[in-house]
């Protein structure tokens, strides 16, 4: 589990240290700032025009206007490309400089150095998602209401979040372990407990949310933008543990995500409900999105084919690996 | 500490190490020779665990390298040739990193880190980036990387290649030292090291050992010609 946790470590800040995270984060952002701008122009519109599913512009699956499908075409063409940067470092990098034998001696299990280089650059993939989470208030047009309501329960969550900001500071300012552990800890069951009390046996409430706009789209969206990035991110370390240049990686990386992203262009020339599309549908991750994630329905068929890519390639990954040592 | 039996290692159809069988015993230092290419690396690669045998076994204080690979590895300090340690990290950072991935627990990080450290004259060197270390500097990384976790077993592919001769002084010195606690086998092409630092050789060539045994027995064997000419005697390289 430490040369794990170690390595987890080692691989996430490598990404804060180079150059290739930043760009990726760069392109990634601009990506989706364009098409968060496309939908709030579209939420905001007067008249008759407007936008019946937010997230479907904001993940690229919008036909009108057209500038929204070129964004879409766009995001998608490239989003392969972003998760093909993030993983075309972790072994080729290696394999190239020969650092892989220093790596490959250590005590630690072929499945553990894969484990942990997923691990790694999936939690940077996540970190691209996190500052998107802005966009959310709009997209599900949330409105806060605050109110001071003194109830014990109301009393309690608040004196805990106070504890949790506290506990934070101390792990800030370097404070010694245990009082950041006991104030974290104190102020996250005193949270925890006088919230959902709060929540579920109190009349009133010091906060209330409500979306304007439906909000299950939102999670739904999140959801599968979370495991199809896992299933980009698997082929890509599968590629990266097969060549010794990164650029080589990082286009042949790019190419095998596009088997999953080009089947949608089809949809123009296939009617819907034929066998066709239905065998297209099956394997274009943009589709999965347009029609079902960003409309807040959960397709269990396209979570199957992520999840299980994603294992597939990690094994392969791990093959690779021991096949290295022949 | 080390035994090594019938190890054989093809390279498609090109045999790298031939039959090879040797042992080392505890407190050992023996240095490996041969010419280039003569199998010397890969037999290291084989007991360090980066490469597997065609067949054959090698033990590692009794652990076998294919069937208990973990444990072989606790047991071993591997230092590769060039020593491809990553540029982009402090010194300070990949040695705790290092210490993490052989399972050090915190405590025994700090320690070990500020005595290899120490031990390899690292300590003004401590904050800067590895990429911008001379080559010198860098070895010594890998050498501190070695002795990280306190193996009992060193196995050190060229330590000295590349060094200045005084850095090739001090590591001498430094190996020297490192004998008295740990079983060690080091490769290198200088002979003179060889007959500083080691109790015993074995000498490989075209993949098979031709000479192994203590320096007095070898000398002894060769009838007292010196350690270079009992080198080029064996591996054929008279008319060079």
């Amino acid at each position: 589990m430490r040369p794990t946790l170690s390595l987890v470590r080692r691989e996430f800040a490598a990404y804060f240290t180079g150059p290739a995270g930043y760009v990726a984060a760069f392109g990634f952002l601009v990506l989706t700032g364009l098409l968060f701008n496309l939908a709030l122009g579209l939420l905001t519109e007067k008249g008759p025009s407007g936008v019946e599913y937010p997230m479907q512009v904001m993940l690229g699956g919008a036909d009108t206007p057209a500038l929204a499908q070129v964004a879409g075409v766009l995001f998608w063409g490239l989003f392969p490309a972003v998760t093909g940067m993030l993983t075309m470092r972790l072994l080729a990098e290696e394999r190239g400089t020969g650092s892989i034998e220093l790596l490959l001696t250590a005590p630690i299990r072929d499945w553990q150095v894969v484990a942990a280089k997923f691990l790694a650059c999936f939690g940077f993939y996540l970190v691209l998602w996190l500052p998107t989470l802005v966009y959310v208030p709009v997209l599900a047009d949330l409105h806060a209401e605050w109110r001071l309501v003194v109830t014990p329960f109301a009393i309690t969550a608040a004196a805990g979040v106070v504890l949790l900001v506290l506990g934070l500071h101390a792990v800030v300012l370097g404070a010694p372990g245990w009082l950041a552990f006991l104030l974290l800890l104190l102020g996250g069951a005193a949270a925890g407990v006088g919230g959902y009390l709060h929540a579920t046996k109190d009349a009133e409430h010091f906060l209330t949310l409500t979306a304007g706009i439906d909000p299950a789209p939102v999670w739904t969206s999140y959801l599968g933008v979370v495991l199809a990035g896992a299933m980009f991110l698997s082929l890509g370390l599968f590629v990266s543990s097969l060549v010794k240049s990164q650029l080589v990686a990082w286009m042949a990386a790019l190419l095998l995500g596009l088997v999953f992203v080009l089947p949608a262009l089809l949809r123009f020339v296939f009617d819907p409900g034929t066998v066709g599309y239905d065998a297209v549908y099956f394997v274009s991750v943009p589709e999965h999105f347009r029609r079902t994630f960003t409309r807040g329905q959960l397709d269990t068929r396209p979570l199957v084919l992520y999840v299980s890519v994603t294992l597939f390639f990690l094994f392969l990954t791990v093959r690779s690996l021991e096949a290295r040592r022949r | 500490m080390i035994v090594v039996e019938r190890l054989t290692k093809y390279y498609g159809e090109y045999p790298a190490v031939r039959d090879v069988s040797f042992q080392v015993d505890k407190g050992q230092v023996v240095g490996f020779l041969g010419p280039n290419g003569a199998g010397k690396s890969t037999t290291m690669r084989i007991l360090a665990g980066f490469l597997t045998a065609t067949s054959g076994r090698a033990t590692i204080d009794g652990r076998d390298v294919f069937w208990d690979p973990i444990g072989a590895r606790r047991r071993i300090g591997y230092m590769p040739e060039n020593c491809p340690v990553y540029p982009d990290m402090r010194v300070d950072e990949y040695l705790w990193f290092r210490g993490g991935l052989k399972g050090l627990g915190r405590r025994d990080r700090y320690s070990r880190r500020d005595y290899v450290v120490e031990r390899c004259w690292l300590s003004d060197v401590r904050r800067q980036l590895i990429g911008t270390l001379s080559k010198g500097y860098r070895q010594r990384v890998g050498l501190a990387d070695a002795l990280l976790a306190d193996p009992p077993v060193l196995i050190l592919d060229e330590p000295t290649a590349g060094l200045d001769p005084a850095q090739i002084r001090e590591t001498r010195k430094l190996m020297r030292e490192l004998g008295k606690q740990h079983t060690m086998l080091l490769s290198t092409h200088i002979l003179s090291e060889v007959e500083a630092a080691c109790d015993s050789v074995i000498v490989v060539y075209q993949g098979k050992v031709v000479e192994d045994g203590s320096l007095s027995a070898v000398r002894q064997r060769h009838k007292g010609k010196s350690l270079e000419d009992i080198f080029v005697g064996l591996t054929k390289q008279e008319r060079v």
